[in-house]
């Protein structure tokens, strides 16, 4: 039996994503949490003016989950289910796999992605074409992301580990980097140190395309960010390419 | 044809600070359609020579083929005619057995109608048709191993390699996987079983293989390995003789109220013909794979490696 690449992506998509979705609701709810409650933190902290933050970052937030669920999920199929060495001993090649799972973790994102874009068009001030400049930057992350997830998958040996890993992910690229907030409200010789995130590029973007950037965002600029956050995606998926080990030496 | 033909492999797991030899030059061929059981402790190296064949784990030398194909290169053609059940491996809880095996299958490349069609008959074969919408986490354990037994038997996977598939399950549920197996075992589908129960290898398998500390000790089919034996027959006798006349025979060993001898063809007949002359109470039946692992191994199947190697 030979590969059928699409029906294989299907197939995993369907085991992973819309098949648990449908049977356990509440992971619908599960994905809202963290962005809402950020939005919630920023509007007692910085009233309705902070709104508008608070949707970009969420829009941020929600494509990012994709990578730190991912990588809880390729660990838990790898060490738990042995899943993953079903695969392998199966005509399924490793990209159709990773594929498929990256488009999985997408569905979880769908109603989170839904509830932030119809806030953003409440709150933001789009930009001329700000939906196309969203919606790339979102997709760039979305790959950033799969190739995060994917590669700590490969050096994650249980589990527990993926647990661990998540809160310091959402720290380290959402809270801390300008997702939340502007980039110009960073001390600025420290301010170089928050481009060291892909986030902050994405969030530069995003927030660009909504209006709540201090200068308007330039085609340029754009090209800049987006430019950025496709090298990162890269780089990881070098790595992780690299390193993964769909065959165990 | 030969389903699996393995030449002088060799595997050794390097690690900062030790490594661990796990095999040690395996040969061993199996021939297509047959069912292999390969036995061996805990720690013999099963586990490793099924995933090197199964494409998940590179060998460190030596070759590998599965239907005429390098495991190592070229995997890809192998990975087309295999399925594999891993040790320990369980199933999604949120899909019921029909998903598991439709997904399943058009995930290796079914078409839709084919895969609701296999899914059918698999259920059926391997009486799950009533909990066919059933979720996984509402099936015993038993029932959840014959699931996964039925993804990989719908396939059209010519090689199937289930590793362990019984361990932790209770009698039970063992006899109906092994029921299901039996039934899955389709003309011309070769079946490659690691196990450390023996009886589910003598119940399953018409040829079997023995590793121990990595090194392949025996092969081939039942009754040649017993043959190959240097007692190939096993002695019960109640009571009328001593330890010291069976001692001229082989080892006794007292168990409770009886002696148990493991002894040779010619040796089995005397003991006969003198147990007939007093009377005494006597069985007499060919060993049993226990028995035929205790001789080559020279240890319980049960004792653990590490065991085994501080009792040394």
């Amino acid at each position: 039996m030979k590969e059928r690449k699409l029906p294989s992506v299907w197939a995993i998509v369907s085991m992973n994503g819309f098949l648990p979705l449908r049977r356990q609701p509440l992971f619908l709810i599960n994905t809202l949490t963290s962005p809402f409650s950020f939005l919630f933190l920023l509007f007692i902290v910085g009233g309705a003016a902070a709104i508008p933050y608070g949707v970009a970052g969420g829009l941020v937030l929600t494509i990012l989950s994709i990578g730190t669920s991912l990588q809880g999920d390729m660990t838990h199929y790898k060490t738990d289910l042995k899943f993953q060495e079903m695969v392998v001993a199966s005509p399924v090649k490793a990209g159709t796999y990773v594929t498929g799972m990256a488009l999985s973790e997408f569905v979880f994102s769908i109603p989170g992605m839904t509830v932030f874009v119809v806030l953003s068009f409440v709150y933001g001030h789009y930009i001329f074409l700000g939906g196309l400049v969203v919606a790339a930057a979102l997709v760039l992350l979305w790959i950033f992301a799969t190739a995060l997830g994917f590669t700590l998958a490969t050096y994650l040996a249980d589990v527990r580990e993926t647990f661990m890993i998540a809160p310091i992910l959402s720290i380290a690229l959402t809270v801390v980097p300008p997702v939340y907030y502007p980039v110009d409200r960073i001390w600025a010789p420290l301010r170089p140190l928050a481009y060291l995130s892909p986030t902050t590029w994405a969030a530069n973007l995003v927030q660009g395309a909504l209006g709540l950037s201090p200068t308007p965002l330039t085609l340029a600029q754009g090209l800049l960010d987006g430019a950025v956050l496709l090298l990162f995606a890269i780089v990881l998926f070098l790595i992780a390419w690299k390193k993964a080990q769909w065959r165990e030496r | 044809m030969e389903a699996l033909k393995a030449t002088g492999l060799s595997k050794r797991y390097v690690w900062s600070g030790g490594s661990n030899q796990a095999l040690k030059e395996v040969t061993l061929s199996v021939p297509t359609g047959s069912i292999l059981g390969l036995i061996g402790r805990n720690g013999a190296g099963k586990t490793t020579f099924l995933r090197i064949a199964s494409t998940s784990l590179l060998p460190t030398d030596g070759s590998m083929q599965i239907l005429g194909h390098d495991v190592v290169d070229d995997s890809v053609a192998v990975r087309e005619r295999i399925a594999v059940i891993p040790q320990e491996s369980r199933p999604f809880y949120w899909m019921n057995p029909r998903e598991l095996i439709y997904y399943f299958l058009t995930m290796r490349g079914h078409t839709k109608a084919d895969a609701r069609t296999r899914a059918d008959e698999a259920l059926a074969e391997l009486g799950l048709t009533e909990y066919a919408g059933t979720l996984v986490s509402r099936l015993s354990g038993g029932l959840r191993r014959r699931a996964m037994v039925a993804m990989v038997m719908a396939s059209d996977a010519e090689m199937v390699f289930l590793d362990e598939p019984t361990t932790g399950l209770d009698p039970l549920a063992r006899r109906s996987v092994w029921e299901a197996i039996r039934k899955a075992a389709k003309a011309n589908r070769t079946i490659f079983l690691t196990t450390h129960y023996l009886d589910e290898a003598d119940a399953l398998s018409n040829r079997i293989a023995i590793l121990e500390k990595g090194k392949l000790l025996a092969e081939g089919p039942r009754e040649a390995i017993t043959a190959k034996v240097k007692h190939p027959y096993r002695v019960v006798v109640s009571d009328g003789f001593s330890r010291s006349e069976l001692e001229r025979y082989g080892e006794p060993i007292w168990l409770e109220n009886r002696w148990l001898l493991l002894t040779g063809e010619r040796e089995a007949r005397e003991i006969s013909k003198m147990a007939l002359e007093r009377g005494a109470k006597l069985s007499l039946a060919p060993v049993s794979l226990e028995d035929i692992f205790m001789q080559i191994v020279g240890k319980d199947i049960s004792v653990d490696e590490a065991e085994a190697d501080e009792g040394a």
